[in-house]
């Protein structure tokens, strides 16, 4: 919403200096996104009527006659606009423009350009660059500099939050600055001279629930033609674009107070005006030339014929082109109405079109306003034009009453904090144009209708905060002894968090991916197949929620091809069905890189330590099992067991991906959180001394060492506390395929040292179970 | 004899030599002891001064030997050190650094701040429902209030949420207050990308509710966070806004000074206010469906959220949000902690 500060000062002859501004609106609400300064129209651009206008046979150009008082000028315009009977800005040669331009004498088909006509843009008075600035012939005397009427302007660009439809106007605005400042507020006036119509419409509405109110008036005797240069200049400050006098007055009055309004040539709307449902498949060719298409949702105005009905506006939208006023408009039918917001909004999405009056309505316009929104258009019109205004008033739906609000200033006080006194806080909302109603509280408070948003008393404690100023409330510490079922509420945090450090603390960097993920990538790198889809993507091709976290961490690992170091981990959530919180580590490299000493950690082992070390610092056990997994080498691809539980994949990628992702060796893991805690009960401390034995076993190529593992923890006996591999060995004496698998055991008893003859009894036993297996014992 | 000892001392250039030269001559068979053994044969008066020229002999050799033995060690140890000489400016072993992401740092580091003032810290669900997105949040179907936030719809009808508020009334419809709680994660909105906007962003979310609570408490817990964050001379304004989930509500701003230029100006840090009547409404509500008790009636409660991004990017002065997910560690690199 852009509101020059000429105009709020129209409402607000004490309002301070722009400067001043910025920070008062700010700690209103009405937040300011730019403060923009537009200059005057720069040094010698002048006023002039033009006397004639011929076309230049083969081009789309004229050549003006233009009375620039002292003298006539000829100038060529593309401009479809320029005609005789109508004044311009023109600058002669020599002028500089604002953006550097000097105008200069072109020669055209053998006559002389002595200057050029200019549009807002040029002028840099305004954002419109599509027409000349169109002024009325007697807007000015020829050749007088319109820098001298035209001053520079200073223009404030609100962001308004949506509840704060009431400051979707200049005088919404200014009510709020009054409030806060305590100054006059000057009402705009609404007077007009009325006299008798001859003829008028008959309006019907026939959905009151999306029409609850229909104010029709009329203007006559109208000329159709540019609006007053004060008026114009207003509405380009504003960032409008002038039309006419009659549809600029409408869209003055809706910047000015709030409300949309329409004009319709009464010629065209005589039979009568009705506010129906459309009919489903219902065509309309809106003002912007579109044709479209209205289902039974869309409101609609029509204008009544022989046998019916036929659209001529989306009500609360747009008008119609059938109906609009033109340059031959007489007399027109002036519509102020209040639309059922949500039908709008429905109405305005369907059709892709938000238009200013769409957007009010959307966000609720005082129900109460069309009455004197129609007479400021009128008195407007009147003023500019000398149009006759009609003494008819057409009002279906009415007035509406006030909604009552219970209020207690020790509520607020309670709310926010402050010890702001009863009087005050009452004042503050009798500023705002509440009526307030009680001896004591609960007071009565009735809002004023173009306040849509204060329903509740919290509503108006957001009022007397806003009015009074938040500096007042006070900084206060917060003491408060949680709720018993709140204790722990932190734990899964808590554990997600060591996991990070963990990771972080061997040396991974962590790195964060998009949510969303391609089909085709995450099934080239033989990612589950996504199940999540978004509807409405930024890429079409990335559609899908990721189902795992690793094609991500791949990618980061491609990105990184330059870098030595290549260790990336991401604990986030993934979408393989309903949403999981996994954690994932890629190794795309040696854990210690080569300096002069040789790299250390690569390969397999190196990210089956990352994960040993991980449970480690999580005090878990860990053991990964042989199993084939999706993304994984076939033959380097281990089930994850976190505490006895399996929790997710490690391995080397499989060589098809890390070739289409041309990446080197690849390993990787990835977990499902949260991971199983195992119960903690301490243990006494050894009292008596181990027994150690070593023992090799021969196995086939094949066996992994967690069989051999099992089959020793499994008749090891109630002593054996620990079985370490020390030794992996290939070669002779041992036969191609095989390999020995050498381990450190350790027997204790708790209470007593074991003898050696109890210790070679539970080493036969396992010695026993593996040539059972079928392994061999190496001496 | 003393003339041999000391002469075969000064000689020896190792202990072990030394050793053989203290037993040659102090050793069982030693010569000394030999020496004293032989005083067997002779007259008390001959004995004792005999033993005593034997004594001193025996002292002037002690002596001898250990000042040898010290001036080996030495030697020895001088030799030691010097054969131990390595090159301390040679690289060490490239043990791995390892960090966290940017937006990492700075959520732990909000989290860490909250939790010193006794909040606790928990997630909730990136995909939600409408419900808890929007209409448990008072921001009904088709108010315009939806679109301050531009949302990623699923196929399902479920969204990617737009913000971390919905765990407002997951977190109340689940306990019972008073409690403090912190809710940090991503966020989505669908917006175009530029330097300032990315469709993907991290939030902190925070809920007290209890009985009495104020904006007071609202304003002193964001004070506490802006001079944990900015320094002890931090201050934080707070400004009328709209969130359909509090009421009254404010946008909170902090006077930060730019660590580069010096230059000191309000920063618009994030949302806050007083809890909507409604958002408790709506999570006793669905209290009740559940069959829990409503808890929420007699209460009141601040909420505050804030974007993580736009910390770390002031902090840092990182140009362009985009950088962020690129996950280059030439980026990552930058932002060591502790």
């Amino acid at each position: 919403m852009n509101v020059p500060y000429s105009w709020l000062r129209e409402f607000l002859p004490e309002l301070p200096e722009p400067e001043a501004l910025r920070d008062v609106l700010d700690s209103l609400g009405l937040a300011v996104e730019e403060v923009r300064r537009l200059p005057a129209p720069p040094r010698g651009v002048v006023f002039g009527r033009v006397l004639k206008a011929e076309p230049v046979p083969e081009t789309d150009l004229k050549m003006l006659e233009v009375d620039l008082g002292r003298e006539v000028v000829t100038l060529a315009s593309g401009a479809q606009g320029a005609r005789a009977g109508i004044g311009l800005a023109v600058a002669r040669p020599g002028v500089v423009l604002p953006d550097g331009t000097e105008i200069k004498e072109r020669e055209i088909r053998g006559v002389t350009s002595e200057g050029m006509a200019l549009s807002p843009a040029e002028m840099g008075v305004g954002e419109y660059a599509g027409g000349l600035l169109e002024l009325p012939a007697d807007a000015l005397e020829p050749g007088r500099e319109l820098a001298e009427v035209w001053p520079a302007e200073v223009v404030f660009e609100l962001e308004l939050t949506p509840n704060r439809a009431d400051a979707f106007s200049v005088l919404g605005v200014a009510r709020d600055l009054a409030a806060k400042l305590g100054l006059e507020l000057v009402e705009p006036s609404t007077e007009v001279e009325e006299s008798p119509v001859a003829r008028f419409v008959t309006v019907e509405v026939a959905d009151p629930e999306g029409c609850d109110r229909y104010l029709a008036r009329y203007a006559g005797g109208l000329t159709v033609g540019p609006s007053p240069l004060e008026a114009q200049r207003r509405l380009l400050a504003a960032g409008l674009r002038p039309i006419n006098n009659v549809v600029d007055a409408t869209n003055y009055t809706l910047w000015e107070l709030g409300n949309p309004l329409h004009a319709f040539d009464l010629e065209e709307v005589a039979g009568g005006i009705v506010v129906r449902r459309a009919k489903a498949g219902e065509k309309i060719v809106t003002l912007d030339g579109e044709e479209r298409r209205l289902t039974p949702d869309d409101l609609v105005i029509a204008r009544k014929a022989a046998g019916g009905s036929e659209p001529v506006a989306v009500a609360g939208v747009m008008g119609a082109a059938n109906s609009e006023v033109t340059e031959t408009t007489r007399e027109v039918v002036l519509e102020a109405a209040h639309f059922d917001p949500v039908r709008v909004r429905l109405t305005a999405r369907r059709l892709g079109l938000s238009t200013d009056a769409s957007y009010r309505f959307e966000r609720g316009v005082d129900p109460n306003l069309p009455p004197r929104a129609a007479a400021r258009f009128l008195h407007l019109l009147q003023r500019w034009t000398g149009c006759t205004v009609g003494d008819v008033v057409v009002d279906v739906g009415g007035e509406k009453p006030r909604r009552e609000v219970p209020f207690r200033p020790s509520y607020a006080n309670r709310l926010l904090g402050t010890a702001f006194d009863a009087e005050s806080q009452l004042a503050a909302l009798a500023r705002l144009g509440c009526e307030i109603a009680g001896e004591g509280e609960p007071y009565t408070v009735r809002p004023p209708t173009w306040r849509v948003d204060l329903n509740i008393e919290e509503d108006l404690v957001e009022e007397v905060g806003r009015i009074l100023g938040y500096e007042h409330v006070p900084t206060e510490p917060l003491a408060l002894i949680p709720a018993p079922d709140n204790l722990n509420a932190e734990e899964a945090y808590r554990r997600e968090e060591g996991l990070r450090r963990a990771l972080r603390g061997l040396g991974g960097w962590e790195a964060i991916h998009y949510t969303w993920q391609s089909p085709a990538y995450l099934s080239l790198s033989r990612a589950p197949e996504p199940r999540r889809f978004l509807k409405n993507p930024m890429d079409q091709s990335k559609n899908a929620l990721r189902s795992a976290l690793y094609p991500g961490l791949l990618q980061t690992l491609a990105a990184n091809a330059g870098e030595r170091h290549r260790f990336f981990f991401e604990l986030g959530r993934v979408f393989p069905d309903g949403e999981e919180t996994h954690l994932a580590a890629v190794l795309g490299g040696p854990l210690l890189e080569a300096t002069w000493q040789a790299a250390y950690g690569e390969g397999y082992p190196a990210v089956k330590g990352l994960l040993e070390a991980l449970a480690a610092r999580a005090g878990a056990k860990i053991e990964v099992r042989p199993e084939p997994h999706q993304p994984l080498h076939p033959g380097v691809s281990g089930t994850v067991f976190w505490n006895d539980e399996p929790r997710g994949f490690v391995g080397r990628l499989h060589p098809q991906v890390e070739e289409a992702l041309e990446l080197g060796p690849v390993h990787l893991f990835e977990l499902v959180l949260p991971l199983p805690e195992a119960e903690r009960e301490f243990r006494d401390l050894p009292k008596f001394p181990p027994a150690r034995r070593d023992l090799a076993v021969v196995v086939p190529e094949d066996v992994p060492h967690v069989e051999i593992l099992d089959l020793v923890r499994r008749f090891g006996g109630p002593y054996l506390e620990a079985a370490k591999l020390f030794d992996v060995y290939r070669g002779r004496p041992l036969a191609e395929e095989q390999k020995s698998l050498a381990y450190h055991l350790t027997f204790r008893h708790p209470e007593r040292t074991l003898t050696d003859a109890e210790v070679d009894g539970e080493m036969s036993r396992i010695v026993a179970a593996l040539l059972e297996a079928g392994y061999e014992i190496r001496d | 004899m003393l003339d041999d000892a000391l002469a075969e001392i000064r000689a020896a250039i190792s202990l072990e030599a030394l050793q053989e030269i203290k037993v040659r001559y102090l050793g069982k068979k030693g010569r000394l002891t030999q020496a004293f053994k032989a005083m067997k044969g002779l007259g008390p008066e001959e004995r004792r001064a005999r033993g005593q020229e034997l004594n001193r002999l025996k002292q002037t050799i002690e002596k001898a030997l250990e000042e040898r033995e010290a001036e080996i060690k030495a030697a020895e140890l001088t030799a030691r050190l010097e054969r131990e000489r390595e090159d301390v400016s040679l690289p060490g072993l490239a043990l791995p650094p390892g960090g966290y992401h940017v937006s990492t740092q700075i959520l732990d580091e909000l989290v860490e701040i909250f939790r010193r003032m006794g909040y606790q810290a928990l997630t909730g669900p990136e995909v939600e429902d409408e419900f808890h997105n929007f209409d448990a949040l008072n921001i009904p179907p088709h108010h315009p209030a939806r679109d301050m936030w531009d949302t990623f719809w699923l196929e399902d009808g479920r969204l990617l949420r737009t913000h971390t508020s919905p765990m407002q009334v997951r977190y109340m419809e689940a306990h019972t207050p008073p409690f403090q709680i912190v809710v940090p994660g991503k966020v989505y909105r669908h917006e175009a990308t530029d330097a300032t906007h990315e469709a993907m962003f991290h939030q902190l979310e925070g809920l007290a509710v209890g009985e009495g609570i104020t904006l007071a408490h609202l304003k002193g817990a964001l004070l506490t966070m802006a001079r944990a964050l900015y320094g002890g001379q931090a201050r934080v304004r707070l400004q009328p806004s709209f969130f359909p989930f509090v009421e009254p509500g404010v946008e909170f701003l902090v006077w930060w000074t730019n660590p580069r230029s010096g230059e000191g100006r309000w920063l618009e840090l994030g949302g806050a206010g007083m809890v909507h009547p409604a958002v408790f409404q709506a999570a006793d509500e669905a209290r009740e469906k559940a069959g829990l008790p409503r808890v929420y009636e007699n209460v009141t409660g601040f909420a505050f959220g804030l974007g993580v991004e736009r910390v770390a990017m002031l902090r840092y002065g990182i140009p362009d949000i985009r950088y962020f997910y690129s996950n280059r560690l030439a980026f990552l690199r930058q932002f060591p902690r502790p």
